[in-house]
């Protein structure tokens, strides 16, 4: 493997200190499950890495001003576990059928969202809790939608001098009317890298959907929120028609490519499937 | 790059290791142990052969860097007997023949002693999906999810 420098600073001053040189060599290295597998395969040749795991200030998970704020350096395990994260439903599936234990254990919420794969399984159930990313540099913090954060295939929002700080979830899934689901389609049931993910999060009023978001994993160079799709449900019955015109919209406005794994036109027909299955779950647990 | 010195647990004993920057955990220990029984298959982490216990959870030693192990306590299959006594998942595996070629072995074993100690009593389908990264070429996965429930039966009855 490609020689390289590791820094392990102890504190969030300490490591943003050593990524302060703005400098494309030095990456930060979260649990290594995607960087270490990139290093051997020589797609990025890093001079130096900063190892997170050992700052406090990235770890952990609490409820801040009415939401629920998960440092960048938790690892995946941690979603199955933690009281505070089990109410976010469509994140805890993805948790429950991501890679395998022992990668749980160690990779990491930030470092699933800093690699920006289109097919990172937390991603689309991330959108659809509709989640803020903290972003953290030597000159301070900023906050923005996570939708607004990543830019294409592993391109992000994230300038080189700046660490991912934490993600937070809004408390309003909490609540009794409203629900979240995910679902991932491999080619097999373990260790599978999505065909297709499509994770929903719906709010009822009635019968009426009061609000909903919808968003798609591995059919776009990036995690994709289905928003005309949602503007279709907003405010409306639940009806058959509805969902049936909804799910279409939504194979519309992905672009899903061949590859090995599957063909553009199976994806699309199952973003379509999945969609509508996804609102009913949803819906019928209400 | 020059070595760095670190201090761990590895098997119960204190380590002084000098390793490298861009030195993996699985290579120290295989070629400066001599502990083999920790296996390199895949390397990149998507068939589990090299599963050790670090701080008490199940992680891949091709994903781990060795210098960022400083402190840890680390348990590999050579650790897991005591006193010249199998653990009862490896008296379980001898009973139910849970081996082929026997690569997996190793992983499967420390993988289902950390499954029981997290949930001491688990159904076939947990034992699976706990297995779900740790792969069987020979797919002897049969035998290996009896072994495994075996192992959590023999641990009930002795803890009656």
């Amino acid at each position: 493997m490609r020689e390289f420098e590791l820094l392990q600073p102890k504190t969030l001053p300490d490591a943003l200190d050593a990524l302060a040189q703005n400098d494309a060599a030095r990456r930060p290295l979260g649990g290594g499950t995607d960087l270490l597998v990139d290093l051997r395969a020589k797609r990025v040749q890093p001079d130096v890495l900063i190892a997170l795991q050992k700052v406090n200030e990235l770890r952990g998970v609490a409820r801040v001003n009415g939401h629920v704020r998960v440092g960048a350096s938790t690892p995946i395990a941690e979603f199955l576990k933690h009281p505070l994260l089990t109410p976010y439903r469509a994140l805890h599936q993805a948790a429950s059928v991501f890679a395998n234990p022992m990668i749980r254990n160690a990779g990491t919420i930030g470092g699933n969202i800093g690699s920006a794969s289109p097919a990172g399984d937390t991603l689309p159930p991330l959108l659809a809790l509709d989640a803020q990313i903290e972003l953290v540099s030597a000159s301070g913090t900023r906050t923005l939608a996570l939708d607004d954060f990543f830019l294409g295939p592993r391109k992000t929002a994230r300038n080189a001098n700046e660490l991912i700080y934490a993600i937070q979830l809004p408390a309003k899934e909490n609540s009794s009317a409203t629900r979240s689901c995910f679902y991932k389609l491999g080619l097999r049931q373990a260790d599978a890298i999505s065909l297709v993910s499509v994770a929903v999060w719906l709010a009822r009023e009635g019968e009426k959907i009061r609000d909903v978001r919808i968003a798609l994993g591995a059919v776009a160079p990036r995690p994709l929120r289905a928003k005309r799709a949602e503007e279709i449900l907003r405010g409306q019955i639940f009806s058959e028609t509805n969902l049936k015109e909804a799910a279409r919209i939504a194979a519309a406005e992905c672009s899903p490519i061949d590859d090995l794994r599957a063909s553009a036109k199976y994806r699309r027909r199952m973003v379509n499937v999945y969609t509508r299955r996804m609102l009913e779950q949803a819906w019928q647990n209400l | 790059m020059d070595k760095k010195t670190i201090h761990l647990t590895l098997n119960g004993e204190a380590r002084e290791w000098r390793v490298y920057p861009n030195e993996l955990l699985l290579n120290t220990l295989r070629e400066q142990e001599f502990l083999t029984g920790t296996k390199y298959g895949c390397g990149i982490g998507e068939c589990g052969a090299c599963t050790v216990h670090v701080n008490g959870a199940p992680r891949l030693a091709c994903l781990t860097l060795a210098l960022a192990c400083e402190g840890a306590d680390i348990l590999t299959i050579e650790g897991l007997a005591r006193d010249g006594k199998l653990d009862a998942v490896q008296e379980a595996f001898l009973g139910q023949s849970a081996f082929q070629c026997g690569f997996c072995t190793s992983d499967m074993i420390m993988m289902t002693r950390a499954l029981l100690n997290e949930n001491p009593q688990p159904t076939e389908t947990q034992v699976r999906d706990y297995l779900r990264g740790n792969l069987c070429r020979c797919t002897g996965y049969a035998s290996i999810v009896r072994a495994a429930l075996d192992a959590a039966e023999m641990e009930r009855q002795e803890t009656a």
